[in-house]
């Protein structure tokens, strides 16, 4: 079979001679490198093959089908370790290697070639680097390509062309993902093929160059051994070494995997790779407009000295202290780089250095899904804080906040953690360590087992009529603020509405266990447990109200309007009606309570005058004056009769802020008051609004005692206008009325208008022809028995006019 | 070599191929069993609720359509597969795919004839899914149940 192979081919004895080849004596250990980097890239070429097998390269099947490689497949975390950390160490290998051939000389004459080739694999190597990057597609891939496309594009004239040609267009996406996999997969394996194979039939064409001798004087050196097996041996050992750093490498430090890449993701930091970092700190050096030299001309310049470098040193020695200026000018570059690369680590996010405690922390933090609402400094969801920023916390209040969150804020969404004491301590000692240097942990991935009805295409609407149909089936799987990671605020729309508060008693009485989907059962408590309205609490609520009013938490609110949180302002006078102090039902009590307030309440028991300050503090708050009294007030406010009665001889009777709100507009008093603020004592809004003298009239007989706060009944106000009435409306004129009208109403109408009798009789007056006859009808919408039903017809109606003895001239026994 | 001398070439020689079988084993065969050894695993069964057993009426079949997923490699398909169910008056229940067996079409329930047909090749399979004529090379195919609690579930 070989013979026959031979015989064709001739590839056996190439083979043996290539194995065969006999080096100088000088190789050796430094000379393994360059095997090394093929070993690698054979080692990158095989795991990279494998994982072709199951990369899918579109935006959206890329992430989960690497998931899917780490997660069930067997050795797929290990192999993409693997290919990870071989991508890692094949750059130092390859600087190495280029670094001996640099200080050995083995680019001169005639093996310039050969280094030209090295460099060109070298640029492959970083190439495969770029592509490889975006692969994954995670956050760091997307941002990372993102930020080196943006860099590409600053390259002037050409930049653009470049970054679009890369891209597939103007964005980053599907295109992009495509064509950086057929890159890393298809173009630059094959270049690196070609250029592998150039090089080493190069360096076996024309041998390994003798350290230290000058070039021509190759001879001189004896070639005492052969690649196999005395060189190879040295490879192999160098193998086995670098093998076991690689397996060790892999096994102990997984590739990282972040979460998927989101493009809305604006918290996110990428970081870049430790190898490019001087590039990185090569562009912060330069100003923003120059910041091509630092990322493309530089780079460039450096790529061609490199190219160069065998064209450049031409001379004859190999040694390096007979070529100084090589071997100076390619050393400080070196250093150059190796310090800017220190310098760029330092940027670098510090790996978190966490005691156990912290560690245990961290687990928690992930266990019990914190990061769906916070995030670290990036990251988690968008509803609770960043726990990265705000400074150091104290653990005490960590640990309050935890236990019981709704005591720091009524509306928070957060959910009570009661955790066993070792838990909450591992927890609160690793958020109290966060600080802005701390970083996301790895969340894991959810396995997605979902019930079918979660894959219907309507699914994201119709799922809330799941949820109420069972709750309980939803949190088989999910935890109570899982919904929150959508509902931000966790609010189910009727929670939005402006009185959902007040009502939602009602929701809960009902259907309780819709409450408990997001809510926990001693959630009510929050609030209910301040106001849990048993006889007790009733009996002294007055001071219990009191009490909370001087606490801090109250302090800016009245004690009426946490009452009103839940209770409309009518539900106080349903019991207080007739509870109000006296000296409240008093009609001028809001012109003369300042009084009272200073000096005493007249009608208390002398023991109690002193204690008269704390007399309104019984049931009101200091802040409930200031509902009223807010701050300083203008100086018109403080004239005698500003706020009592006007005095009747001045003018129109008006007090002192209705004159200044007529002189100065009602606009000054808005300034501070709102338009209801004139309601709180008018009981209507003022000044009277246009039209109101049409509509007086019957706000006069709702409620006359409201107009004569002001003015005077049958006194001058109404005087000024009803003076003109004319002589038949004597001050008996009400009452006489009915025997006065000869024309049956028809002149009335001249001055009340059509409705005039109706306002005050709710019949046609007078009555109509065939009224005799159908007014038992009028009864017939009353309540109670028959008699009840006339009684209250007569009293409502008939009474205006009629005697009950003006029926019994008919109805002769007082009934129908 | 005919000398069993271990000479140092040959202890070289010997070495290097140790170490290069060594390093190929240690990278090879894990890639090896990353690329082959899913190709023979199996699906997990899944056990799907199909109905309250009394809601089927005996000798009757009826036809449930099934939805459930299926993992297809790092993709989670939604598959929908109907099936047969046909509970004897003895309380016996047997769940009948309703793939063909000659041709995969899908069988319905032929009520006037007490039958499956198969509209392809006019194949006819009885209640208990015994090829009665046509082409179909053997009875429809059974799906293993259970029956818990009252509910009848099936594995597919």
């Amino acid at each position: 079979m070989l013979n026959w192979l031979e015989r064709e081919t001739g590839l056996v004895s190439a083979w043996q001679r290539f194995w065969a080849q006999p080096l100088p004596a000088t190789v050796g250990w430094g000379h393994i490198f360059g095997a090394l980097t093929l070993l690698c890239l054979a080692i990158l070429f095989v795991t990279g093959g494998a994982m072709m097998f199951y990369y899918s390269p579109t935006p959206d099947q890329a992430y989960p089908s690497v998931q899917y490689m780490e997660r069930f497949l067997p050795f797929g975390k290990f192999l993409r370790a693997l290919h990870y950390w071989a991508a890692r160490l094949i750059v130092p290998l390859i600087i190495i290697h280029l670094v001996r051939a640099f200080l050995w000389g083995a680019y001169k004459k005639p093996r310039q070639m050969i280094w030209v080739t090295g460099v060109l694999l070298l640029l492959c190597v970083i190439g495969f680097g770029l592509t490889g990057y975006a692969l994954p597609w995670d956050q760091k891939a997307y941002w990372g390509t993102a930020v080196r496309l943006k860099i590409a594009e600053g390259i002037p004239f050409i930049g653009h062309a470049i970054a679009n040609f890369l891209k597939g267009g103007e964005q980053i996406g599907a295109v992009t993902l495509m064509r950086f996999y057929v890159l890393h997969v298809f173009v630059l394996p094959i270049l690196t093929f070609l250029l592998v194979a150039w090089h080493i039939r190069q360096v076996h064409h024309l041998g390994v160059a003798p350290a230290w001798v000058r070039v021509g004087d190759e001879d001189a050196v004896p070639k005492t051994q052969r690649l196999h097996p005395d060189h190879t041996f040295r490879i192999a050992i160098g193998a086995i070494i670098f093998t076991a750093l690689l397996l060790w490498l892999a096994a102990r430090y997984p590739a990282p995997l972040e979460p998927r890449a989101n493009p809305l993701d604006t918290a996110y930091k990428p970081h870049p790779d430790f190898y490019v970092l001087w590039l990185h700190e090569l562009l912060k050096l330069f100003p923003p407009d120059w910041e091509f030299v630092g990322s493309f001309v530089l780079p460039t310049v450096l790529v061609i000295l490199l190219l160069a470098v065998p064209f450049l040193d031409r001379s004859p020695e190999r040694h390096p202290l007979q070529r100084l200026p090589a071997i100076t000018t390619g050393l400080t570059l070196l250093f150059a780089i190796v310090v800017l690369n220190i310098k760029g680590m330092e940027a670098l996010p510090k790996p978190e250095n966490l005691s156990p405690l912290e560690r245990r922390g961290r687990e928690l933090f992930v266990e019990l899904r914190c990061y769906s609402c916070h995030g670290i400094n990036g990251g988690g969801g968008p509803v609770g804080p960043d726990l990265g920023l705000g400074g150091k916390r104290d653990p005490k209040k960590v640990e309050a906040i935890l236990r019981n969150p709704g005591a720091f804020n009524a509306h928070t969404v957060m959910p009570a953690y009661h955790l066993p004491p070792d838990d909450m301590k591992a927890l609160v000692a690793y958020i109290v360590s966060l600080g802005p240097q701390s970083r996301m942990p790895p969340i894991p991935p959810v396995e997605p087992e979902k019930p079918p009805s979660h894959f219907e295409d309507n699914w994201l609407i119709t799922h809330k009529f799941e949820v109420r149909k069972d709750p309980q089936s939803c949190q088989s799987c999910h935890k109570p603020f899982f919904c929150q990671a959508c509902h931000g605020q966790r609010r189910p729309s009727s929670h939005l509405r402006p009185d959902w508060l007040k009502f939602h008693f009602g929701n809960a009485a009902d259907e309780l266990r819709t409450c408990d989907t997001c809510h926990t059962p001693d959630y009510c408590a929050d609030c209910h447990r301040l106001t849990r309205h048993d006889t007790a609490w009733l009996r002294q609520h007055g001071a219990t109200l009191t009490k909370f009013g001087e606490t801090k938490r109250f302090g800016a609110t009245t004690l009426h309007q946490l009452c009103y949180q839940c209770h409309t302002r009518q539900s106080c006078d349903e019991c207080h009606q007739g509870a109000l102090p006296e000296n409240h039902k008093v009609p001028d009590f809001l012109q003369r309570h300042g009084e009272l307030a200073k000096s005493g309440d007249k009608t208390m028991a002398t023991a109690n005058r002193q204690a008269n300050a704390q007399t309104c503090a019984t049931c009101h708050t200091q802040a409930f004056c200031t509902n009223c009294h807010m701050g300083a007030k203008p100086k018109s406010h403080e004239q005698p009769n500003f706020v009592a009665q006007g005095i009747r001889g001045a003018g129109r009777g008006k007090s002192g802020h209705a004159l200044e709100a007529l002189r100065r507009g009602v606009q000054s008093c808005a300034t501070c008051h709102e338009q209801k603020f004139c309601a709180n004592c008018h009981g209507m809004p003022m000044p009277h609004p246009q039209g109101f003298v049409r509509t007086h009239i019957q706000e006069a007989r709702r409620n006359l005692a409201l107009c004569q706060r002001c003015h005077d009944w049958g006194e001058q106000s109404c005087r000024q206008c009803h003076a003109k009435r004319p002589p038949s409306h004597t001050a008996d004129f009400r009452e006489t009325h009915p025997q006065r009208l000869a024309d049956g109403g028809t002149s009335c109408q001249v001055c009340h208008g059509r409705n005039a009798c109706a306002d005050c009789h709710r019949l046609p007056m007078p009555h109509p022809d065939n009224f005799l006859h159908t007014h038992g009808e009028l009864a017939k919408g009353q309540q109670g028995n028959e008699r009840q039903r006339v009684q209250n017809l007569h009293r409502q109606l008939c009474a205006h006019c009629h005697t009950i003895a003006y029926c019994r001239k008919c109805h002769l026994l007082g009934n129908p | 070599m005919a000398t069993t001398e271990w000479t140092r070439r040959r202890w070289l020689d010997w070495f290097v191929k140790a170490a290069a079988f060594l390093v190929t084993a240690l990278i090879g065969l894990p890639t090896m069993a990353f690329v082959v050894l899913p190709a023979f695993r199996r699906p997990r069964p899944q056990w799907l609720k199909v109905g309250r057993l009394d809601e089927f009426r005996p000798n009757e079949p009826t036809a449930i359509t099934l939805t459930f997923q299926r993992r297809d490699g790092w993709v989670i398909r939604t598959v929908r597969r109907t099936v047969y169910v046909v509970v004897k008056p003895d309380g016996s229940v047997k769940v009948l795919s309703n793939t063909c067996t000659h041709a995969n079409c899908a069988v319905r329930w032929e009520h006037q004839k007490r039958a499956f047909f198969c509209p392809c090749h006019d194949g006819y399979f009885d209640l208990n899914g015994k090829v009665i004529s046509g082409p179909p090379p053997r009875p429809l195919d059974e799906l293993p149940h259970r029956l818990q609690g009252g509910f009848l579930f099936v594995r597919v």
